[in-house]
Order: structure tokens, then sequence, then C-alpha cells
């Protein structure tokens, strides 16, 4: 149905950032929370919205954005996790002393640009989504402008990003020469129609999936994620870890699930996305082992987790994706507060000795802390589990038995690194006096939201199944 | 029935713990008192389990169910004639393990105890599961507090200990759960419809060159838990390290979910498999008895003395299990529970003396029976238990195996035998160089014997090594309509594949046998879901 309406989500998170923008010029520094209250307010409308939406498949611009229930799932946890990560930064932008104005805006911006990426099926489209999201990353990732290490990661995400936008155009514009058009429907159904495929519109599919690949941090596309992850300030690591995430897949889903369901001719991709799947379990799991710094093991971490959404991607089951995608937002969103649960003023406690003893010290926090940690693992009875159950079972009943026990000997890989965090917090004595600190309501009211997630997820995902099943099952809309 | 009896006993200690968060870690002795509580009450409601079990039926008891996740997930528990027992194995000791670390635990004790019941509901949990989701469930989630266990209240090298734990079962169980993957993918294509219950699973038939893999994966997970040749290296490090307590539940209880796994899943549900491998498992278990009994002899520590005492005693266990015959079979759950109840007792024994010398080492000690008279007769009894001597419950055990064994295989018997040889040896061996002798260490003198305390935990399991030694027939003739239909549906099934086989080579993955339940009243079951 084409309806204005469908613009709403998209209008009230520019509203939002314009408003933001506009009020950031009147209100003193130190008031600077209220851009957070605004923000949050508005977040909530559009969740709001996209929840009224539910079932109506409202499109607009000639069907060139359509609100399926699929983006309005995304939307939702999208503008979810904005939300939390709001609330994670309020405290900790003062303490870190990067309490700039734009701060808010920028993260509406990016959500924006998510939800376009996210409510379009033209490529063209996506990839404008892709830049104003990208664009404001990059902004945000350099935000502690003091900090070498933040300078650094921008530009590197920058270049690296640059990089691969530059793949995406370059295979939409190949996909263009071959099949005349950008939109996703006709790019699939010339991919199950054609009797012989042209070299063409392959690279172009693989151009794309580079493009994309960067996003989610794939091996071999993952070099930035280490070093930006690391620079950037916390809550918006949090927020490039779920975010673009999230995002990245639910477009590769759109493109691949008809493909690879109906395509005969899919054996090249299939076979790439394969070994990119086993390269990114494989190496991520590995690398972290060696990592002394908690943000980067829970970079790697969230590059082994891409390896794991891969292999849903080949099964191309679509539940087990949206729902490890969920249920990742929740866990990863819950690790990297209690990271920032555990920084005080100018100084923030990274480095895995320091979190020797903390466990007994703040047992709050420790304690939601191993929860995300055995969550990530994939011990039950967590969300985290329940999502890859249900990945490497759909992978499994698609018959791709040795990518799942290459899978789960990575994930066995993984227990090490996550229960090294825990063996740091609960088995060995504090070597030096560890002091942070605790008056934040914001964060714990962020770590009990995830903690509760997490574990609903994992006991009694019932509705959230059934309201995923709906998401997917409207689609695709061609 | 209303009263979900089976839940309750399965999830009391879980709801404990849940309370222990409100309660302030200050408060140790009223922590204590609560957990003790909990425990005992738990053992008192999984009672009522023993006086109600019907022992005319091999079909579960106490069965609930009800709709949780979906595809096939459901909540779907039950017990027979086997998991009975080792529930109340579980709950019988666990308050005796929390009385034995009243004063050993001086640090964290609210943890400990949180932990402690989290572990309970996880063993209970593995025991009584009847769909493989929940079981799976279980089995995991009853790691973690473990690990916490060994590695906060372990010994020097708790966290390489725990460590190695935590892996080497993940990596059993991770390949586990790709077979458990297997054969819900073959009966979703087989039915259309998702199942983990396990039942559906026994009615499916597998052709058996599938069976070998997924044999293969399920048994590595249990064989590395019980633990077997040469899997077990994880064992005494886990044991040595953990605090007495742990080192008695991981005896005890854990390692009998390996066993309790063979039984329950890789026997009955790849028959075929199972006797392609049956000679390889057979040595690897002889392999693991005579191994761990001449490890056990060499060890300058009492603590790892007893844990090797385990590889030996669980390879006769295995042993009699792969015998397939009523008396083995029978023979090695009763072993099961024996080896629960001495070898836990001994670690107690060893616990008691470390509490006083705070060392473990053989060499400290000499002489300790003349300082510590009442101890000295508790630990005589728990080391003949643990030999075998008549009278007492390791006799009757290791006779029904050993006979059942010998019916199968003479020479596996004769080298079956030797557990009880080598056990003889290194246990009064033990005995007679910590507790006789004249007192070569000063430090002796000043032990005191048991305390009222330690007197009250250890009573019950002296009862009991009598009760089981001298009227077995309390405990057997529960198990024996459970044995047997779990021995006809190992056989049974190799029955109708021979059938199946004679002059066809290709059959397909697996043949679904409709079961009479199912025609009778599929509606019913629904109703009782919702």
């Amino acid at each position: 149905m084409n309806n204005i309406y469908a613009l709403s989500p998209l209008l009230i998170i520019v509203a939002a950032s314009l408003l933001v923008l506009l009020l950031e010029v009147f209100i003193k520094r130190e008031n600077r929370n209220y851009l957070a209250y605004v923000s949050m307010i508005f977040l909530i409308a559009c969740a709001a919205v996209c929840a009224q939406f539910w079932n109506r498949f409202y499109s607009y611009f000639d069907g060139n954005l359509i609100l399926d229930n699929l983006s309005l799932f995304f939307s939702f946890i999208l503008a979810l996790a904005t939300f939390l990560i709001i609330l994670l930064s309020m405290k900790y932008l003062t303490l870190q002393d990067t309490n700039y104005g734009e701060y808010y805006a920028l993260l509406l911006f990016a959500l924006s640009g998510m939800i376009i990426m996210i409510s379009s099926r033209d490529l063209i489209v996506i990839f404008l989504g892709l830049e104003v999201l990208s664009i404001s990353s990059y902004a945000l990732a350099g935000l502690r402008r003091s900090d070498e290490k933040s300078s650094e990661a921008a530009i590197k995400y920058f270049l690296l990003g640059s990089f691969a936008s530059a793949f995406l155009v370059f295979g939409i514009a190949l996909l263009f020469g071959a099949v005349q058009s950008t939109g996703i429907a006709p790019i699939v159904e010339y991919f199950q129609s054609a009797s012989t495929l042209s070299l063409m519109a392959l690279v172009g599919l693989g151009f794309v999936v580079i493009g994309f690949g960067f996003k989610i941090a794939v091996v071999p596309f993952h070099m930035w994620t280490p070093d930006v992850y690391q620079g950037a300030p916390t809550p918006i690591t949090a927020f490039f870890s779920v975010g673009p995430k999230a995002v990245g897949f639910a477009v590769l889903l759109r493109i691949f699930y008809p493909y690879f369901r109906d395509a005969l001719d899919s054996q090249l991709i299939f076979s790439l996305l394969w070994i990119v799947s086993v390269l990114t379990m494989i190496v991520g799991n590995l690398i972290a082992l060696r990592q002394t710094n908690v943000k980067r093991i829970l970079a790697y971490s969230s590059i082994a987790h891409a390896g794991y959404l891969m292999v849903a991607i080949l099964a191309s089951d679509r539940e087990s994706l949206v729902f490890y995608l969920t249920v990742y937002l929740f866990m990863n969103i819950g690790a990297f507060a209690s990271v920032i649960a555990l920084g005080r003023k100018d100084h923030e406690y990274l480095e895995l000795e320091d979190y020797r003893g903390i466990g007994f010290k703040y047992p709050w926090i420790g304690a939601t802390f191993s929860v995300f940690l055995i969550s990530l693992a994939g011990f039950p009875p967590t969300g985290g589990f329940l999502a890859k159950f249900y990945v490497f079972s759909a992978a499994v009943r698609e018959g791709l038995i040795s990518l799942v026990i290459i899978g789960v000997l990575a994930s066995l890989v993984s227990v090490f690194y996550y229960l090294r965090i825990i063996i740091m917090m609960y088995m060995r004595e504090p070597a030096y006096e560890v002091d942070i600190n605790i008056d934040n309501p914001a964060l714990f009211l962020v770590l009990f939201l995830c903690l509760y997630g997490v574990l609903q997820l994992g006991i009694f995902p019932g509705n959230i199944l059934v309201l995923i099943k709906q998401a997917v099952s409207s689609f695709p809309l061609l | 029935m209303n009263v979900p009896i089976l839940s309750i006993v399965t999830f009391l200690p879980l709801a404990g713990a849940v309370l222990f968060i409100f309660i302030g870690r200050e408060r140790e002795n009223l922590l204590r008192y609560l957990a003790l509580f909990i425990t005992i009450l738990t053992f008192i409601i999984s009672l009522y389990l023993y006086f109600n079990f019907n022992a005319q039926t091999p079909e579960p008891q106490f069965v609930e169910k009800a709709a949780w996740i979906g595809y096939g997930i459901n909540y779907h528990i039950g017990i027979d004639g086997i998991s009975l027992y080792l529930v109340l194995l579980t709950t019988f000791l666990m308050p005796i393990v929390i009385l034995s670390s009243w004063t050993y635990i001086q640090k964290r004790v609210k943890e400990y105890l949180i932990f402690m019941l989290l572990l309970q509901t996880g063993i209970i949990g593995v025991f009584v599961a009847l769909n493989l989701f929940l079981f799976y469930v279980f089995w995991e989630a009853m790691l973690i507090p473990m690990y916490f266990l060994i590695g906060i209240w372990g010994g020097h090298r708790k966290i390489y200990a725990t460590v190695k734990f935590v892996l080497f079962t993940m990596l059993g169980s991770l390949l586990m759960l790709v077979a458990i993957f297997y054969m819900y993918s073959l009966f979703y294509k087989a039915t259309g419809t998702y199942s983990l219950n396990i039942f559906d699973y026994y009615r499916m038939m597998l052709n058996p060159s599938v069976q070998i893999w997924l044999f293969l994966a399920f048994g590595l997970a249990f064989a590395i838990k019980v633990p077997m040749f040469p899997f077990h290296t994880w064992l005494p490090d886990a044991h040595v390290e953990a605090p007495t307590a742990g080192s008695v539940v991981l005896a005890a209880v854990l390692l009998k979910m390996g066993t309790y796994g063979f039984l329950r899943f890789a026997l009955p549900l790849f028959p075929d498999a199972l006797q392609k491998f049956l000679p390889v498992l057979a040595v690897l278990s002889i392999i693991g008895i005579i191994y761990g009994g001449l490890m056990a002899l060499i060890q300058k520590d009492v603590k790892s003395l007893v844990a090797y005492s385990s590889v030996s005693h669980m390879g006769l266990i295995m042993l009699a299990v792969f015998a397939l015959n009523f008396e083995a079979v029978e023979g090695a759950i009763y072993q099961m529970l024996n080896h629960g109840l001495s070898t836990g007792a001994l670690f107690l024994c060893v616990g008691i003396l470390y509490e006083r010398a705070h060392t473990r080492l053989i060499k400290d000690f000499g002489g300790v029976s003349k300082q510590m008279p009442i101890f000295s007769a508790f630990f005589m009894i728990f080391m003949l238990s643990s030999v075998g001597l008549p009278g007492l419950n390791g006799f009757v055990g290791e006779v029904l195996c050993l006979f059942g064994v010998f019916k199968t295989s003479t020479l596996f018997a004769v080298l079956g035998v030797t557990t009880v040889i080598l056990a003889a040896a290194y246990l009064l061996w033990m005995f007679q160089r910590v507790m006789q002798g004249p007192i070569t260490n000063q430090k002796i003198l000043t032990f005191k014997d048991l305390r009222i305390r330690e007197i009250v935990y250890l009573v019950p399991i002296v009862i009991m090594m009598f009760w089981m030694g001298i009227y077995p027939q309390t405990f057997l003739r529960k198990m024996d309509t459970s044995v047997t239909h779990l021995l006809n549906q190992v056989n049974k099934r190799e029955a109708i594949f021979t059938k199946s086989q004679d002059g066809k080579e290709n059959y397909p993955p697996y043949i679904l046998i409709e079961s009479e339940d199912d025609k009778q009243e599929p509606p019913k079951e629904e109703e009782e879901s919702r």
C-alpha cells in the first residue's frame, strides 16, 4: 500500500536528530543530558510507530521504501539498541570529557541510515542509507579528539570504509549493467532465471557482498574491527558491534534468501560464502585467544559471531538469523555495558589484569558480566545457547554438517577466552586497587534490561519467536 | 496427581539459590543452615518418588509434559527404574556435602552455597529430562557451577584444572549436540514434525552406517564424562584441585551422568553401532580398570589415589554395561550407586584429614588411627566398601557385574576381576601407611577426633552401605523391569535390522516404527501439554 505513513519511523528519527542539533545551541554544557532525554523520547516514539505498523505493509516512493514486518522488526530493535546506547553514554560522556552535543545527533543520523537500509529494496537506496550510517560512524569513532587511539580508529574506519563503499557502488554498477536494474527483486529474478550467468553479474554480486562483508566484519574484511572497537568510545563500540552488523545481515538476508532458495547456479557464491564463514569463525576465535584488552577480545568475538551468522545465511534460515541477531544485540550491549560500568573518571579499566577480583568486589556487575559472557560462549540457559541451537540445527537440516562441526569446535575455542575474563574476575586475587564509579543508575538500567533480554530469550523466547516468524513470513515482499 | 513432584525436586535447589541472592553475605550461619534445610527438604520430597514408584512398568513415571519453546522443544521429565536411584543418590548426598563443607569453606560462603544448589538442580535435571533439548540444557548448564566451584575454592592449580574440565566436557558435548541436530533433522524429514522427545527417537531405526557416526558423537561425550581411558586425563586434575565437596559431587554423581548417558541414549538409540564398537569399548574399559588401578598404586597424594581408583571402578561399570545382559547391567547400575557412596565417602575422609593436617601426602601421615579412633573406624568401613568386602554394598555390585561379564566373555571377566585385586592393594596399602604404624609426624598428635557434625554426616553413609550390602533387594527389585526393557530395546532393534538387511544393500537412513501408544491416544497427550 503506497502511503506516506511509511516514512514516519524515518522522519521521526531525522526530526529528532535535527532537533537535537538545534537544541544544542541553546542548552548549557552541563545540561546536555536533556539532549539525551529528547533523543530517547523520539526513539520511543519511533519504536511505538514500528509496533503500530506491524502487519500493515506500507510502502512509499514507488515501493523504494517498504515497511514490511522484517524492516519494522529491525527498526524496532535498532531503536531499542540506540536507546540503550544513549542510556550508557549519558554518564560516560561526562566522565570521559567528551560531552559534545553532536553526539546524540550523530547517533540518530546513524540510526536513520540503518532504517533506510533495512526498509529499502533498491541497492542504490541501500547504498545511500549505508553512507548516512558510515559517515556518522566515522565521526563517532573519532569522538575522543584528544585521544590518539580514537583518531586512529576514525581514520582507519574512514579509509577502509570508503574503500568498501567503492566496492559496493562498483558492484551495484556491474549488476545494473547485467540486469538493467538496481532493485533487489529484478536482480534475484535474473539470477534465478538466467540460463547462463554473465560474469559481470557474478562479479557484481561478489563486490556487493564484499561491501557488506566490511560492515558486518567477516574475515577477510575484518581488519578494521579490533582497532576501531578499541579506539572508539566504549558505548559507540557497543553500537558498532550490533547496529551495522544487524543491518548488514538483514540486507544480505534480503538478497540471498530467495537467491539460495531457488537459484540453480548458486554454487560458486555459496562456496565462497562457505569459506568466508569458516574463516571468520576460526580466525575470529583464534586471534581472540591472544588478546589481553577486553575491548579487543569483544571485537574478535564479534567477528566470530559474524561467522556463526553467516552459517544462518548459508542455511538460508531466516528465523534463526533474526533470532540470533536479537539475542546478540542484548548480550553484546550487555557485555560492553559491563565494561563501561567498570570505568571511572578519565580512565577505563580495559586490560584483563584490571579485572582481577572484580567479581567479588562488585558482585552485581561481576555476575551480570558473567551471564553475558556465558551467553556469548553459548551456554544454556541463556539466549546465546538457544540462538546457536537454532542456527546450527537449521544448518544441519540443510545438510551443512561439516560447517556445523567447524562451528561448534570454533565455539569451543571461544569458551576459553570468555572464561578467561571470568577467571580474572573470580579466581584471581586483585593485584592493585581498582576504584570505579558505581553511581550510575542509567547504566544499571541497561545492565538489567540486557540481562532480562538474555534470560528471557534463553528460557521463554515464545513471544519473540512468534514475532520473528511474522517478520520473516511476509517476506520476500517483491 | 496434580502436584508436580518431580519438578519440585528438580527446581527446589534452584529456588533456594535465588532466595540466597537476597540474604546478606555476612550472615554465614543462616546461609549454611538454610542450604542444609533446602537440601534435606529436597531429599525428603524425593523419598516420595521412591515410595510411590511403580516397579511393574518400564514406562517413565511422574511424567510432566508442557509445551515450552516449540519446534519439538518441550518440557518433558520423568523417571524410570534407572534414573530413580541416581536422583535419590544426588538428593541423599547433597545435605552431606553441605555439612562437610561447614567449616572447610570459610570465604565466600554465600556464593559457594549458591553454586552448590545450582549444581544440584543441574544434575537432577540431567537424570530426569526426557527431551533431548532439556537434557542438553541441564548437561551443559551444570558445567557452570562446577566450573566456579573448582575455580574459586580449589587448590593451587585450580584454574588449570577447571578450564581443562570445562573444555574436555564441552568438546564431547558439542559434538553430541551436532549429532542431536542430525537426528532432529532426520526425524523432521521422516515425519514432517519436529521432535526432540527421546521416545520418538527410540522408534526411529537408523541405518547402521549413520548410527556409527552418531554413536561416536554421543559416545565421546559420555566417555569423557565417565571418564573412559584415554579421555580420563581431566579427572585427576579436577578431583585433586576441587574442594572436598566438589570432589564428592564430581565422583559420586557427575561421573554417573556419563554411564547414565550410555544407558539412556547411546545403547538404545544406536544398537547396531554399539555391536560394532563393543570389542573396542570393552578393551578400553579393561585398560581403564588396570591403568587406573596401577596409577592409584603409585600415587603420593591420597586424593589423587582415590581419583585414580575412580577411573578403575568406572572401568568395571562400563565393562558391565557393555556386557549387555541382565545381571551385568543391573550390577552396573547398582555399582554406580555403590561407587557414588564409597568414593564419595573416601573423598569426605580425605577432606577430614586435610582439614586437620593441611596436607594430603601419604608420607606426612602415619598412625593417625591412634589419635582418631572413631574416624579410623569410618575410614575402614568406607575403604572396605570400595574394595568390595562381603556384607558391604560394593560386594553385591561387583559380584553382579562380574557374573554378568562372565556370561559374555570369560577373558574379560578375568581381567575385570583385577579391579577388586588392585583396589584391595592400593587402598589397604594406603590405609596402612596413613592410619597405622608409628606416629612419625608430631603434628598428628594435635589431631582431634571427629566432631559431632562429622559423625552426623558419615553415619547415614555407613547405614546405606550396610543396607545395600545386606539386603540389596530393596533397591534392585525396582530396577528390574526398566533394565529388562532397556535390554529388549537393544536386542529387538537388532532383530529388525537383520530382517530388513537381507538382500538389500540400499536402505533409507531411518525407518520409523509406529508405536502402539500413538494409535491409541495422541489427542490426550495434547491436552495434557496445555
